[in-house]
């Protein structure tokens, strides 16, 4: 399986839009699909016409019948083709045989009525698999597409018997009026050659059909595929890869060649500024006099002096409020009230019609309840049981922004060693011990999830947005949401403490501004508030 | 490459883009269309019993409306979608792909004799499944079609890790496919995602699990998590 010669784009579908797909690939190559169903079913057909020319409607039976074995050479063919490999008609019914031999007697006995035949085909026919293995892949490939697959073959068993009809009525209109035809003795089964006539048109629309069944099944599994295996995003990688090495191949190339290709370059270039100097399109205009008297001209021309007459209906404005009832609604409502009732004695249907109507009443609130009980299966199993166990910590990042935020590389007395640092005139050093022991214990005692990913501003903004929530909820600690952990929430002080340490911590950290010593002191003293009571 | 993608460039040079749909679909949508029409009449019918022939001609008035302009009624007043139609993701649209118009609703619909005979909608079939874009007769003179209505997508898990800046180079449609494998990573089996982590090996340089685990960064980074 080379996923590079697929003949169709991979992508997600729905399993509608495989269904179409599939449509869209049988009308492609529908006369091949059709003469190789075809072909076979015809010959059981004239077999049987020969055999048992008393039982036309048992032949059509059997040809109906064995209708998994004659999908096979179709689905053979599109399977081929999907990979860009064409196989001739002839070829495939040859293969007849050869491909009719996996699993033969489940498809026509106890598989003959499934709702997925064309859906499951292609796991016994494509995958060879049979039995557990069988069994085990279908419930897989099932899980998504099943209802569609049974509603296509649904839709296809009742466009089979509508298409009969249509056909028949086809030929019916185009049989003269002054053709006298007795219908009865054809209708009552009388006459085998129109039995025998009928189905074998019936067998023609069979085959008509079969390769958009077969071919629609086939690709709700390639979609089942493409999903399950994600093929679209394969081949999308291996073309990335392909390139990436081709761009790196002519990399290497072009750095031996470098000073030829400049020298090169550098002509190409001269070329083109020689060759593409601007062209002036307008006469020059001169004064703003000039230009007015041209855009005036212009103006008068003939571009600007078109008429168009158009023509339509459009509605005029009625005056509805005139006549708000019109007579006759009244005269029909008069007449309703005034009607004689029938009040005839009860009829002996009275009671049962109205005990089946109950019936089906009750019916409606049983299907209703089971409806809503499975509606909301998860939810109300989600309610019955137990909250779900913590999970587990998450590491905390032990450097950020450069700067190492574990609480043990933190001195035991924060404040002091950072205006220590700052009186000292390292005042880097200093802010950004303070910087990083604020981070430290968001990530300690708040449980931030901080990460690499992260920029100052943006750690800022998530212990706000947790400020803003814990105002929102005012008792986080005693109704903890479900299955997430109950996260120590935001003061507003604080938030509005780490907004202005981050906003001097960038200025210093990246601007060289470093902040007043007045402020550095505030902030230290904000600290202290903030993390160091615990403590 | 064959898809049922349908695709409009407007006068402004935007790609508009649409996924025809199928006669499947669309003769299921009829049905459950024909099914609401036919409670509806079957309630009618009950509650208009009492006036009995009054009641018959106004039972075969509003079948007559029902038959030619409930699905021109929905098309123009509900984006498209008649309730058949809704249940089955699908909207009718001008062949440019805006919202279909009176006049085209109601051409299309009155064309429904056409693509009904000789019996049961078989030439409307016939040329929906045979024609490029899946049109019917109507549709065709009406200029519309009928397309999937896009689906919200619905906010899926993303893996559980730190997003990762991606490596340069990298086109629209590498990105995609980079955002997909981070969203899909519930849905597709653990081997199978390194299988494809793999792949990429000569650009990210990693194997298996920290291939996969890059890759998975970077798609979260393009998502903007």
């Amino acid at each position: 399986m080379n996923l590079e010669r697929l003949a169709v784009r991979a992508r997600l579908r729905s399993p509608w839009e495989s269904i179409d797909l599939g449509i869209a690939l049988a009308r492609q190559q529908w006369w091949p699909l059709f003469l190789v169903w075809l072909l076979p079913a015809a010959l059981l057909f004239g077999a049987c016409y020969l055999l048992i020319p008393e039982s036309p409607n048992l032949s059509l039976l059997l040809v109906w019948w064995l209708k998994p074995v004659f999908d096979r050479l179709p689905l053979f063919l599109a399977s081929r083709s999907l990979f860009g490999e064409s196989v001739s008609a002839l070829a495939a019914l040859r293969q007849f045989f050869a491909q009719n031999r996996r699993d033969w007697f489940a498809w026509i006995s106890w598989r003959r009525l499934s709702p997925t035949r064309a859906f499951d085909m292609p796991v016994t026919l494509l995958e060879q698999s049979s039995g557990a293995a069988r069994a085990a892949r279908i419930g897989v490939l099932h899980r998504k597409h099943a209802s569609a697959a049974t509603w296509l073959t649904l839709t296809g068993f009742h466009l089979e018997t509508f298409l009969l009809i249509a056909l028949v009525a086809l030929i019916y209109l185009f049989i003269p009026e002054q053709v006298q035809i007795d219908w009865m003795p054809l209708f009552g089964g009388d006459t085998q050659w129109f039995e025998w006539t009928v189905n074998a048109l019936y067998l023609l629309v069979m085959a008509a059909l079969a390769p958009f069944y077969v071919v629609s099944g086939f690709c709700l599994y390639i979609g089942r595929r493409i999903e399950l295996e994600a093929w679209d995003i394969e081949i999308q990688f291996r073309k990335l890869r392909d390139r990436h090495q081709r761009e790196r191949k002519h990399r290497e190339k072009s750095k031996s060649r470098a000073p030829l290709a400049a020298q090169l370059m550098l002509l190409c270039a001269l070329g083109i500024a020689a060759g593409a100097a601007p062209e002036v399109r307008a006469d020059s205009v001169d004064t703003p006099q000039e230009a007015r008297e041209t855009i005036d001209e212009v103006l008068a021309g003939e571009d600007f002096h078109q008429l168009e007459q158009v023509s339509g209906w459009r509605l005029k404005e009625i005056d509805w409020t005139q006549s708000e009832f019109p007579e006759w609604l009244i005269a029909l409502l008069e007449w309703l009230e005034n009607r004689p009732r029938d009040t005839d004695q009860e009829s002996g249907w009275g009671p049962f019609v109205g005990l089946l109507i109950e019936i089906l009443l009750w019916l409606v609130v049983a299907g209703l309840v089971i409806y809503l009980l499975w509606r909301y299966r998860e939810a109300i199993v989600r309610s019955l049981q137990l909250r779900k166990k913590a999970a587990p910590k998450k590491a905390t990042p032990e450097t950020l922004f450069g700067l190492d935020v574990r609480q043990s590389s933190l001195p035991a007395d924060v404040c002091a060693e950072v205006l220590r640092l700052w009186r000292a005139g390292d005042q880097r050093d200093g802010l950004g011990l303070l910087y990083r022991a604020t981070l430290s214990h968001l990530i300690e005692d708040y449980q931030f999830e901080f990460g690499d990913h992260l920029t100052e501003s943006e750690c800022a903004q998530l212990v706000q947005q947790r400020q803003r929530q814990s105002e929102k909820a005012p008792q986080p600690d005693a109704a903890p949401q479900s299955g997430e952990e109950a996260r120590r929430p935001v003061s507003a002080p604080l938030s509005g403490f780490v907004h202005q340490l981050t906003a001097s911590w960038q200025q210093l950290a990246y601007a060289h501004r470093a902040p007043e010593t007045t402020r550095v002191e505030t902030l230290c003293g904000q600290w202290r508030e903030a993390f160091a009571n615990g403590h | 490459m064959l898809d049922t993608t349908y695709n409009v460039e407007t006068p402004e040079g935007i790609d508009l883009r649409a996924q025809a749909a199928g006669p499947v679909p669309r003769v299921l949508a009829y049905a459950v269309d024909v099914f609401y029409r036919t409670l509806i009449l079957a309630a009618l019918g009950i509650a208009l019993a009492f006036a009995d022939r009054a009641g018959m001609g106004i039972w075969l008035l509003c079948s007559f409306l029902l038959e030619w302009f409930y699905p021109v009624f929905f098309e123009v007043m509900r984006g498209g979608q008649t309730p058949g139609k809704k249940a089955f993701g699908l909207m009718v649209v001008n062949d440019n792909l805006t919202p279909v118009s009176w006049g085209a609703s109601l051409l299309r619909n009155l064309l429904r004799f056409a693509d009904f005979l000789p019996f049961a909608y078989a030439t409307g079939v016939i040329s929906m499944t045979l024609s490029r874009h899946f049109q019917r007769l109507g549709d065709f003179a009406a200029g519309t079609m009928v397309v999937y209505r896009q689906a919200e997508k619905t906010a899926t898990s993303l893996p559980e890790i730190a997003p990762l800046a991606p490596p340069r180079g990298l086109q629209l449609q590498d990105q995609q496919a980079l955002i997909s494998l981070a969203e899909r990573h519930e849905a597709l089996s653990e081997a199978r995602q390194r299988e494809l982590a793999n792949l990429l090996e000569p650009i990210t340089g990693k194997k298996d699990g920290a291939a996969l685990d890059y890759l998975r960064s970077v798609g979260n980074w393009l998502l903007g998590k």
